[in-house]
């Protein structure tokens, strides 16, 4: 089993389309929606997808050829260590608990896997240590 | 058991004096007890670095050719006051760029000074017999400018409130983003490391005292502004903002390390200042002071969606509590958020603590104590007539 996250894109045109219910039902994939999104510009959606790797491959292709952009996603966010202070500010905002604070260091750790990719914390940090990636 | 400044200073010099920070010394006294340490330890070093608001430099640009009197100045477009002599100016920290943006301010000016980086200044004048110039452009920096020094009037509060927030919608604030509902908390003491809480009442930090100051040597150069003695107290330190330290030192020694710009969205630009205190340890009384934990120093929750400066307190919170990661309130768990780095208030404190292993820091008598009774007034709306 892996678990990856994916970016979707889709055209005005083609959101009303249940893709999430074919991928879920056709290639037998666990679909958890992290984000979603539907603007003028169109939808756009957050996805970690569970499953066999072969099957998430072909989910992927799917959806491609269905006219989605699908961009797999490792950061939305990063922490820029030069200008971490490691105050903390991010640890109460983060509602994924993507920033750990070490009781021991109390230096502050960012663990992106976590991240929901909600934005909260972008913000919020005082020194602007959090970057956005894409969206 | 009584000991002198000089007497340390004998010690630093002879290289055998013991110091400890503000956050070992804790264990030491739980383990030895308040007689044994006080014999045993000299000197207890604390640290902070966090938002101080209250923060700016002096500089002096030196004269041009043809000289001119500086009447509005702009470093990197933010605004500095020259309402002083030719070429002498102040850059405050939370001064905005002149674009409409909050996103970058005299705090910025500040770092990238000490950083060593290029900084755009322009000038306006309406020029006179002997400075006839009416306009400059051109760029400096911290090695062609005569004199840069900080000049911070209120630094290193003495304790701070907690900050909540009980509306339904986010509050961006100097004390950082408050989620709706009580969402988090947000607190800015460094508590048990932090210098005037290992110090209540201000016995041996006073006018004059050598402290470490954004990497460099600095000193105490007055009370800061709303110095306040007159707070609640628990286990004799108080727990409201009380005290506070106006603070002077050298730009050209300082590390960007220790002086950072801090972007607080939709509030505006400040500081963070990296600020340790040395504390001679003269007596057990002083010992008792310094081995305070954080268990032990309370601070209040107020709810910042009530803008109005006579809130009230919901409940009082040990930093021991803060620093666990949550609080309880109303029955509720909500997360907590520190505002300043414990991880380098303690940095700073090593630090200090190995200048003076080195006997690269002596430590200062005061010339003049802290007020030891000083309130802060409010300001009134009032007629010409009415007014005190
Ligand atoms: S809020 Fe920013 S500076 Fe503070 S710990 Fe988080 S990432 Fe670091
Ligand atoms: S974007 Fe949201 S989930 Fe990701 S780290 Fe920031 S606050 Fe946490």
């Amino acid at each position: 089993m892996a678990r990856r996250k994916y970016l979707l894109g889709f055209s005005p045109a083609r959101v009303g389309e249940p893709i999430t219910y074919m991928i879920v039902k056709e290639f037998d994939l666990m679909v958890n929606i992290l984000r979603a999104e539907i603007d003028e510009r169109g939808g756009r959606l957050l996805l970690e997808i569970e499953g066999k790797p072969h099957k998430i491959t072909s989910g992927v292709k799917y959806l491609k050829e269905k006219g989605v952009e699908v961009k797999e996603l490792n950061e939305y966010v990063s922490k820029e260590e030069e200008r971490c202070t490691h105050c903390g500010m991010c640890v109460s905002i983060c509602p994924a608990d993507a920033f750990e604070m070490d009781k021991k260091t109390y230096k502050v750790h960012f663990k992106s896997d976590k991240c929901i990719a909600c934005g909260l914390c972008l913000d919020a940090c005082p020194p602007n240590a959090m970057k956005l990636r894409i969206w | 058991m009584v000991r002198t400044v000089q007497q340390i200073n004998q010690k630093i010099k002879k290289g055998d004096v013991l110091v400890m920070t503000a956050e070992e010394i804790i264990d030491v006294v739980r383990r030895e007890g308040v007689e044994k340490a006080t014999k045993e330890v000299d000197v207890v070093t604390t640290g902070t670095f966090g938002a101080m608001c209250s923060s700016g430099a002096f500089l002096n640009f030196g004269h041009s050719e043809p000289p001119i009197k500086m009447q509005k100045v702009w470093l990197n477009d933010v605004p500095a006051y020259t309402g002083l002599a030719a070429v002498d100016a102040y850059i405050g920290a939370t001064e905005l760029r002149e674009n409409g943006n909050m996103d970058y301010g005299g705090a910025n000016v500040i770092e990238e000074l000490i950083a060593g980086k290029p900084i755009h200044l322009k000038a306006t004048a309406y020029g006179t017999d002997c400075y006839p110039r009416r306009k400059i452009e051109t760029y400096v920096s911290l090695k062609t400018i005569n004199q840069a020094y900080i000049y911070n009037p209120r630094n290193a509060y003495q304790n701070y409130s907690v900050a909540t927030n009980s509306s339904d919608t986010i509050l961006f604030t100097y004390m950082g983003k408050l989620l709706s509902n009580y969402g988090n908390a947000t607190y800015s003491s460094a508590g048990q490391l932090s210098p005037l809480l290992n110090d209540p009442e201000c016995r041996t930090i006073g006018i004059g005292t050598r402290i470490f100051l954004g990497g460099a040597k600095g000193y105490v150069a007055w009370q800061g502004t709303q110095f306040n003695t007159k707070t609640p107290m628990k286990n004799n330190v108080p727990t409201r903002a009380s005290r506070t330290l106006a603070v002077i030192g050298d730009m050209k020694q300082m590390s960007a390390e220790y002086i950072r710009a801090l972007d607080f969205r939709k509030y505006g630009m400040s500081l963070a200042v990296g600020i340790g205190v040395p504390i001679p340890i003269l007596d057990e009384q002083m010992m008792k002071c310094v081995a305070i934990s954080d268990k032990d120093i309370f601070a209040p929750v107020l709810d910042y969606s009530i803008q109005s400066r006579n809130r009230k307190p919901i409940k009082e919170v040990s930093y021991a509590q803060l620093r666990s990661g949550t609080i309880e309130l109303f029955g509720k768990k909500v997360k907590t958020s520190s505002l300043s780095s414990y991880y380098l208030a303690r940095q700073i404190a090593e630090k200090l603590k190995g200048m003076i292993q080195k006997g690269e820091f002596l430590l200062t008598e005061p010339v003049e104590r802290l007020p030891e009774d000083m309130a802060v007034e409010p300001l009134e709306i009032v007629s010409k007539e009415e007014v005190k």
